[in-house]
């Protein structure tokens, strides 16, 4: 195994976790996620094409290795409530303000955690490695092996169940 | 005007800014005449941008210091130059030992097996060998209590055990922690022998079929894996193949 290699994929170690974190919700899960990863990555080495994204590589191989063990348990990972998307189409916003500053001023970061927390998993993976950690669509059509339309369709329909959750909680509609 | 349904896709591409100029054209011109469709965009740039602005805030703790070492320690090598071959079951000879070194009574432990193989089981299990005696080490001290062991282990874990304090042969229990691999529980019992760091990991309910006994050289140590009676256990040590051998036989003639 090359020095290199082995530096730069444990520089993905925290995200990685914090991503199996959002996944499993307990830390011994996201533990046992993340060494499961980098079990493999290291025995993977060959497989991987230098000059290419290691840190896609590895986050592939994380949620490969959680839908392994998802399917193992027979979970259900897109239970949808189709009404709350439609929902987040209905807000109305206050007049002389965006709902970007809205929510900006009104979401502490614990509530916004716990939206993120309660979305379906589809969607939440989705908005996850779109919004926090910056994947492009194709990098993470690749990482839950499906196709970048469904990639951009989970994203749009976590974020409108995020607005709706948090636009819901609100002082004005507390 | 271009109905909904041919937007719908451009608007998430639409809100991140990843989209082609004439396409964004189309959507201005969309968003502009129709209510719906520019409640959607605000919401999800409402929401592009909360995150994007708490991102520090909800990504929460960093990997713990042990999860680094383990992650550290499979990079370091423990599977890239690992290699597997069988002990000559001829070289575990049962020493004359009073007490057992390990005896389960209970068979109430829970693990679910998996299709990992023994080379990646033990390696898993050397590293953490190395982290409970190196890194995260509460338990560890001299002289445990064989006692109070168990009653750990049968409190919180509904284990019932029976750990000597002392098998002789420079064997020394210093502690016990439950493990978590694999969705499941094993349990690690520490020694010293002769004053070096020791593991007897037991992982019930755990059968190899068609596996006989193995011994694994991995990062630096050697693991040898038997199973018995639907269990597996796991010895991992720093010890030369000969010492290794001979505390071996002393656990697995304990075990009869």
């Amino acid at each position: 195994m090359t020095p290199s290699f082995e530096t730069d994929a444990l520089a993905s170690l925290d995200s990685l976790y914090r991503t199996a974190l959002r996944l499993t919700h307990r830390p011994a899960d996201a533990e046992d996620l993340v060494q499961d990863t980098y079990l493999r990555a290291f025995r993977s080495e060959k497989q991987f094409t230098p000059g290419t994204n290691l840190r896609a590589w590895l986050f592939a191989i994380l949620h490969n290795t959680a839908r392994n063990r998802a399917r193992d348990l027979s979970r259900d990972h897109v239970a949808v409530d189709s009404e709350a998307v439609d929902r987040a189409l209905e807000t109305t916003i206050e007049p002389g303000a965006t709902p970007e500053s809205l929510l900006l001023r009104d979401t502490l970061a614990p509530d916004l955690q716990a939206a993120i927390d309660a979305l379906p998993q589809a969607f939440r993976e989705a908005v996850w490695l779109r919004d926090v950690e910056e994947f492009s669509y194709a990098e993470i059509a690749e990482m839950l092996q499906v196709p970048a339309g469904t990639v951009m369709s989970r994203i749009s329909r976590g974020r409108r169940l995020l607005f709706d959750r948090l636009h819901h909680l609100r002082p004005a509609h507390v | 005007m271009s109905d909904c349904r041919s937007i719908d896709p451009l608007i998430t591409p639409y809100v991140d800014g990843d989209i082609a100029a004439a396409e964004r054209l189309h959507v201005d011109d969309h968003v502009r005449r129709c209510a719906p469709c520019y409640s959607r965009v605000t919401a999800e740039r409402a929401v592009r941008a909360l995150v994007h602005e708490r991102r520090a805030d909800i990504a929460g703790d960093p990997a713990s210091a042990a999860l680094r070492a383990r992650c550290a320690a499979f990079g370091a090598g423990a599977y890239a130059g690992a290699s597997l071959w069988r002990a000559p079951r001829r070289m575990l000879k049962p020493l004359a030992i009073a007490a057992g070194v390990v005896l389960v009574a209970g068979g109430v432990f829970i693990y679910q097996a998996t299709d990992r193989s023994t080379a990646v089981l033990a390696a898993e299990l050397t590293a953490d060998h190395v982290k409970c005696f190196g890194i995260v080490n509460p338990l560890v001290g001299a002289n445990a209590n064989a006692a109070a062991v168990e009653q750990v282990m049968a409190d919180v874990f509904g284990w019932q055990m029976h750990v000597p304090e002392s098998a002789g042969e420079g064997l020394e229990l210093v502690g016990a922690r439950p493990c978590l691999y694999a969705k499941g529980k094993a349990a690690h019992l520490m020694y010293r022998h002769h004053g070096q760091p020791l593991s007897v990991f037991m992982l019930p309910q755990v059968a190899r079929p068609g596996k006989q006994d193995e011994t694994v050289r991995v990062m630096g140590h050697e693991a040898a894996v038997w199973s018995v009676d639907g269990r597996t256990f796991v010895i991992v040590a720093r010890e030369p193949q000969p010492e290794m051998e001979r505390v071996v036989s002393v656990v697995q003639a304990a075990l009869r």
